[in-house]
Formats: C-alpha cells, structure tokens, sequence
C-alpha cells in the first residue's frame, strides 16, 4: 500500500467523522431553536433524494422495478418483502430486456 | 439492542454483497485486503468509499478522490441532527461511537421504526449500527481477498437492493400531504442534478436542501395564510 492510499484512507476517516461531530454539535442547536422542525422533515427528504440519486440516468426498467418496489412498500410497509419483490423485479425486468 | 441487531440483518446482507464487490474494486487498484478492512472500520460509510476508490482509480488524485468521498459524507450532517433526540442523555464516549456506526440503512431503519414505537431508541441504533459495521468491515475484506475477478453482480440486482430498501424507508417515513410537496421538491432536484453531471453526493444535499427550502416556504405561506 503506497503513501496515497495511506492518505486517502485518513482524509477520508477525519472528513467522515468530522462531519458526524458537526451533526451532533449543529443537532442540539437545532433542537433548541426555532428550526427545530428541520430534524422532522431532514430524514425523508435524504431518503428521497438518495432514491432520486440511484434512479437518475438509469433505464426505464430500474424505474419500472422502483414503481413496483413502492407499490409493496405502500402496501406491506416491510422492508424485506419489498427488497425481495424490488431485486426480484430488477433482475427479471433486466433479464428480459437483453 | 438485540432488537436493531436482528432487525437490521436482512439489510446487512444486502450490504454484505454490496460490500464484497467493493472489496474486489479496491483490491484491484492496489489496496491490500487489510487496508480495505481497515478503511472500512474507521471510515464507516459505504457510499463514500466507492466514489473514492472509484475516483482515485480514474484520475490518481487523492485529494480530488477524498473530497469527492467526503461530499457523499456530507448528508451525514442532517442525518446525525436528526438523531440528536435518540440520543439524548448519553455520554459523549457513546455518543461519538453511536455516530460513528450509524450509517444510511440502521439510521433509516431506527427513525422508520421510531415513528411507529417511541420505545424505539438508541439501544436499536447502537445494536443495529454494531451489526452494520461488522458486516461492512468483513465483506468488503472478504471481497479484497477473493481479488481479480470482478462478476457482474449489477446484474443479478445488487445495486438495486438499496434503491428498494430506501424506498421502504421512505414509505415509514411518509408523514402524510405536508410531505407530499417537499418530497417532490428533494427528488426532482436530486435528479436534475445528476443529469447535469455532478456527483450523486451533491445530488443528495442539493435535493434536501431544496426540499427543506419548499418545506420553509409551505409553513411561512401557511402561517401568513392563518
């Protein structure tokens, strides 16, 4: 392992948990201040925009696959039916489309 | 903490695989399988190491390759405030080592599973975030060791694993109409931006804050309106 990879690893471990100091550090303050009601909506809105992020510029079956995983998460509310109707539906929509 | 524990397995396997052919990614531009373990356990944050790895890989830059990790990190900042009443009371010793293994799946698993059941606390967080960076740390080591080749696992559905499991996220999290437009907001955004071909880390801060923004604006009008 050379003197980069070295480097890269600690950059990346100070930056990663520096950055979770200063949302424990900027949480309490939040908390105690008018914005409060940013910490309700934070959740959903990085859930969404993580969705948003791993569908953009994919295909129209990723998509297709994503529709069907949201209809049994509206459905079940569980998290394992819907991984394993959404890989499921990936993979066939996938296969078929070759 | 059993609770997060088990709970959180179905997940971890997900992550185990995502994490294996992470292993085999950074085995193949130099890594040793002990350097991938060690990344993994004092890093903590799956997304952010692939774009590194990746990154360094194309362009040998390791500042570039780190920052850019480090901007997918950045969404942690509104993750952790979030838990900023879970973890209410604790000590700073365990705060910082409950910070330090929460990542997307058990932070997302513990405020899904805290809307249903206030029962649901840090003890879920800390158990489920122990299993996750255990599982991380050894399947990306595993899959540095297993090394060369590199199967197309995109195409058995891998990749898609976490794209359904954030959408059952999502679903726990939905907060009913209030949400609707917001959400909206955070995704399209979100999407505009990877089009226009920045990092998906700025893709995800950029559609959450532009959601918080629509949701800023809908309580003022709101207010006004009352």
């Amino acid at each position: 392992m050379t003197s980069d990879h070295w480097i890269l690893i600690a950059i990346l471990a100070i930056a990663a948990f520096s950055i979770r100091v200063v949302g424990l550090l900027a949480g309490d303050k939040i908390r105690a201040s008018r914005h409060a009601w940013m910490l309700d909506e934070i959740p959903g809105l990085i859930v969404v925009s993580l969705i948003a992020a791993s569908l953009a510029g994919q295909p129209l079956t990723t998509w297709v696959a994503a529709a069907i995983a949201l209809c049994v998460a509206h459905l079940s509310h569980h998290v394992i039916a819907t991984m394993v109707v959404g890989v499921f539906a990936y993979a066939s929509l996938s296969w078929l489309a070759l | 903490m059993k609770h997060g524990a088990f709970a959180i397995l179905p997940l971890a396997s997900g992550a185990a695989l995502y994490g294996f052919a992470f292993g085999l990614l950074a085995a193949q531009v130099g890594f040793p399988w002990w350097g991938v373990g060690l990344m993994s356990a004092a890093v903590h944050a799956g997304s952010s190491q692939i774009v590194a790895v990746e990154q360094f890989a194309n362009t040998s830059a390791v500042l570039g390759a780190a920052l850019a990790g480090a901007a997918l990190n950045l969404r942690y900042i509104g993750i952790v405030a979030s838990l900023s009443e879970v973890l209410d009371g604790l000590s700073w010793r365990i705060k910082l080592l409950a910070i330090h293994i929460t990542g997307d799946e058990n932070w997302a698993l513990t405020m899904s599973e805290r809307a249903r059941s206030r029962d649901i606390g840090p003890s879920f967080l800390i158990g489920s975030g122990l299993v996750m960076i255990s599982v991380w740390t050894v399947s990306t080591t595993a899959g540095a060791f297993a090394g060369a080749v590199l199967p197309d696992l995109e195409r058995f559905g891998l990749g898609f694993a976490f794209t359904a499991a954030f959408i059952a996220m999502a679903r726990g999290l939905w907060r009913g109409r209030s949400s609707a437009l917001p959400w909206i907001v955070a995704f399209g955004v979100a999407i505009v931006v990877v089009q226009l071909g920045a990092p998906k880390a700025y893709a995800v801060v950029g559609g959450a804050l532009s959601g918080l923004l629509a949701s800023h604006t809908i309580r003022r009008t709101g207010k006004v309106a009352a």
